[in-house]
């Protein structure tokens, strides 16, 4: 029941609200609202912010298949007894709880051009380094290494739990038939990791899609030419400083009909490479 | 049949986590209702301390934001006015700048606006329009607080609104502060290049100020910062938008020249930093350090200056374009306003005005250096005489006495169309693109957004 309610409140209730928003110029300051059928959308695939937005909320899902493979690496690493595993696993996961905020100050001294440690050791390599956060296409890049950065931590931890529940007669048993650590790993571990790796792969694809912070954080505006935008930042702006909800609202139906496309395409393939246990 | 749960399950959890950020359009209406219950608490308590006391007892609510030295000066004359005016108390509630507007929003979406609160001169017409703004022209009028010819006329201006464009009309919002922009110089760094500065009734132009900078310009220290182009631009006599702020007016020849003269000081004198060098050192830190000759600072930034400067420094009036000899600059103020929802709007028009022009609190705040005081009086007299940096005081108060304007873009609806215009003057800063082919290819998709500015305030009329 408690269940119920909070599905109708925060989820059913707000999306109806959202759909029905979608079609108005609703502009949140005053009361009424006109209905205009379906003018926002018309509007909005017609906007050449929307699609730059969207063309660098795709960008991205760069990081993802970097940091889920880093991630298992790590997993299958602290999986070892070693002394001192316990300390590294709270070290992977630091950067995941770390305020954004703080985060990103630390980036904008790592990343400065002129002064920041990344340009300084670039520099000793005699590589000129990139103006990071002047170019929206290196404020981008820096934005994907971070995300990776912070996702490897966690990753690494939904993966770790994965490995615990491998059961070890599975592993013994194949070591008496003389299979190798390698063969081990692809025959066993791999498939029964595939359920968390599907799992992984479905929230970092809509965690990414939904990049927003870091855009509000690291740029005015949206950068050079709102060359580093998201769509999400694109729907923020429209509805809370250009004082446009309605149409704001009709731009996350579109987007959230995006992810649930790409969502129940994942499953549809899903049936080919997850194993779901006997 | 496990495999089937496992997979209903995951699809449920996937979609709600991908359509979590549709529930944040509507989810902020039930945020308020907290706020709700929490204020219909107080209202029932209101009514039956006033059924039995001839004086009501009134709790008014206050949303501002501010650092937390500001939160302090404004603490205390919150408890100065409660003292004043025993039967009120003040729910004072601060919200980081960057969130005040949103929250703002969602709290008149949800019926539940606080009786008073700050409101940045961006937003005064979208507030004003939307009928969010209480018109406080009789209450300026008939008040004991303050007389409003002691304040500059400039500030109180900005806050009309008469349906269709600010500065003049019924007056929405009173003046929190006021902060000139003027120019700032190194004197050491200037009598070190042998530059005598400029007085008040001999103004530079353009070409003196770019020869200054070429004198200062010497290795790693740089001449000036990148030039306000507001200055430039009006005072060439040329405007981003016509008179009638509907169309776009930045392809005049006047505006084109004023764009270049600012790019020129960088991409092709280079006495301004490179973008790069910018972003990695900001000018502002750069002039702090001794590094930098002169720059457009702000009256709230006198504080940093005494402070972190060990170097000596003074102010000028703008220099003027040589085609129109014009000093020309916005000044910039946040505003104090009054919900019309508001249950005790005299208690509470009270409190801004107390809040605005509280003379100790405008003496706090020039001597610590936060901002020039709001009244014109103590302006001259005692700020001016005031024994600190910088010597030329009036370089500030000439900006709001005289050429300061509002900035073109808090004079529209909304601010889409210059954020889209300076979305790309970088190129021309940097040399990639003229002042003309930049301005050229701009016109389309600027006066769309701007057509679109115009249509939402026609909407509300």
């Amino acid at each position: 029941m408690p269940a119920m309610v909070q599905f109708v409140c925060f989820f059913l209730l707000p999306l109806c609200l959202c759909i029905f928003a979608s079609m108005t110029d609703w502009n949140v300051l005053v009361k009424n609202k006109n209905f205009i059928g379906l003018g926002n959308f018309v509007e909005l695939f017609g906007d050449s912010k929307f699609w730059i937005a969207a063309r660098n909320t795709i960008y991205m899902l760069l990081p993802i298949p970097f940091y889920m493979v880093f991630g298992l690496l790590f997993a299958l690493a602290c999986h070892k007894e070693i002394k001192g595993n316990k300390v590294f696993r709270i070290l992977y996961y630091l950067p995941y709880v770390s305020s954004i905020v703080a985060l990103v100050l630390l980036w904008k001294w790592l990343f400065n051009s002129e002064f920041g440690l990344v340009n300084q050791a670039l520099g000793l390599l005699g590589i000129e380094g990139p103006n990071w956060l002047g170019d929206p296409v290196w404020t981008k890049r820096m934005i994907v290494i971070m995300i990776a950065w912070k996702m490897i931590g966690i990753t690494s931890i939904y993966f770790l739990a994965a490995l615990k529940n491998v059961p070890s007669t599975y592993y013994e048993a194949a070591t008496i038939d003389g299979a190798g650590a390698f063969m081990r790993f692809f025959k066993i571990t791999m498939p029964m990791i595939t359920p968390i790796t599907f799992y992984l792969f479905c929230i970092n694809i809509i965690g990414s899609l939904q990049t927003f912070i870091e855009v509000d954080l690291f740029t005015t505006d949206g950068g050079r030419n709102y060359g580093v935008a998201t769509v999400i930042y694109y729907i923020w702006q429209k509805a809370f400083n250009y004082s446009q909800m309605g149409y704001a609202c009709a731009a996350a139906v579109v987007f959230g009909l995006m992810i649930l496309l790409v969502t129940l395409l994942q499953f549809k393939l899903s049936n080919k490479w997850v194993y779901e246990g006997d | 049949m496990r495999k089937m749960r496992k997979g209903i399950t995951a699809l449920v959890l996937v979609v709600v986590m991908g359509i979590s950020m549709l529930a944040g359009c509507g989810s902020n209406e039930e945020d308020n209702t907290g706020s709700t219950e929490i204020s219909n608490d107080q209202t029932p308590n209101q009514e039956t301390q006033s059924g039995d006391t001839a004086e009501e007892q009134v709790t008014l609510n206050f949303m501002g934001w501010g650092n937390d030295s500001e939160v302090a000066t404004f603490q205390a004359m919150i408890d100065a006015y409660e003292e004043k005016y025993p039967n009120v108390s003040v729910e004072y509630t601060v919200v980081p700048d960057g969130d005040f507007d949103t929250k703002m929003q969602n709290m008149i979406a949800a019926g539940e606006q606080p009786d008073a609160f700050y409101c940045g001169i961006d937003n005064v017409m979208k507030y004003a329009a939307t009928g969010n703004l209480y018109d406080l022209s009789s209450y300026v009028e008939n008040n004991d607080l303050f007389d409003v010819d002691n304040v500059w006329e400039n500030a109180i201006n900005i806050y009309r609104y008469n349906g269709s464009s600010l500065g003049d009309g019924p007056l929405y919002a009173l003046p929190k502060d006021v902060s000139a922009f003027s120019v700032v110089y190194n004197k050491d760094l200037f009598d070190a290049a042998g530059i005598t500065p400029p007085t008040e009734e001999n103004p530079w132009d353009w070409n003196d100020y770019l020869e200054a900078a070429q004198k200062l310009t010497d290795g790693d220290v740089y001449g000036t910062a990148m030039y306000s182009m507001e200055s430039a631009v009006w005072s060439n006599g040329a405007n981003w938008l016509d008179d009638s702020l509907a169309n776009v007016a930045f392809t005049d020849p006047k505006f084109v020249e004023a764009f270049q003269f600012v790019a020129d000081l960088r991409c092709k004198y280079h006495v301004a930093p490179s973008s790069s060098e910018e972003t990695s050192l900001s000018s502002y830190d750069r002039f702090m350090q001794g590094k930098l000759g002169m720059m457009g600072v702000g009256s709230w930034a006198q504080a940093d200056l005494w402070n972190n400067c060990d170097f000596e420094w003074d102010l000028m009036d703008w220099p003027v374009s040589p085609g129109t000899g014009e000093k020309a600059v916005w000044f910039g103020s946040a505003g104090l306003a009054v919900s019309p929802e508001s249950e005790h709007l005299q208690e509470a028009c009270d409190l801004i005005a107390f809040l605005a022009f509280n003379e100790e609190a405008q003496r706090t705040s020039y001597t610590t250096g936060m901002s020039v005081p709001t009244l014109k009086d103590m302006a001259y007299g005692e700020y001016t005489e005031m024994d600190k940096a910088p010597a030329n005081k009036k370089a500030f108060l000439n900006v709001l006495e005289d050429y300061g304007r509002l900035a073109t873009q808090s004079r529209t609806f909304n601010q889409e169309w210059w954020s889209e215009f300076n979305s790309g003057v970088e190129a021309v800063y940097n040399g990639e693109m003229t002042a003309q082919e930049y301005c050229d290819s701009m016109v389309e998709s600027v006066q769309a957004l701007l057509n679109k500015s115009v249509e939402q305030q026609e909407a509300l009329k």
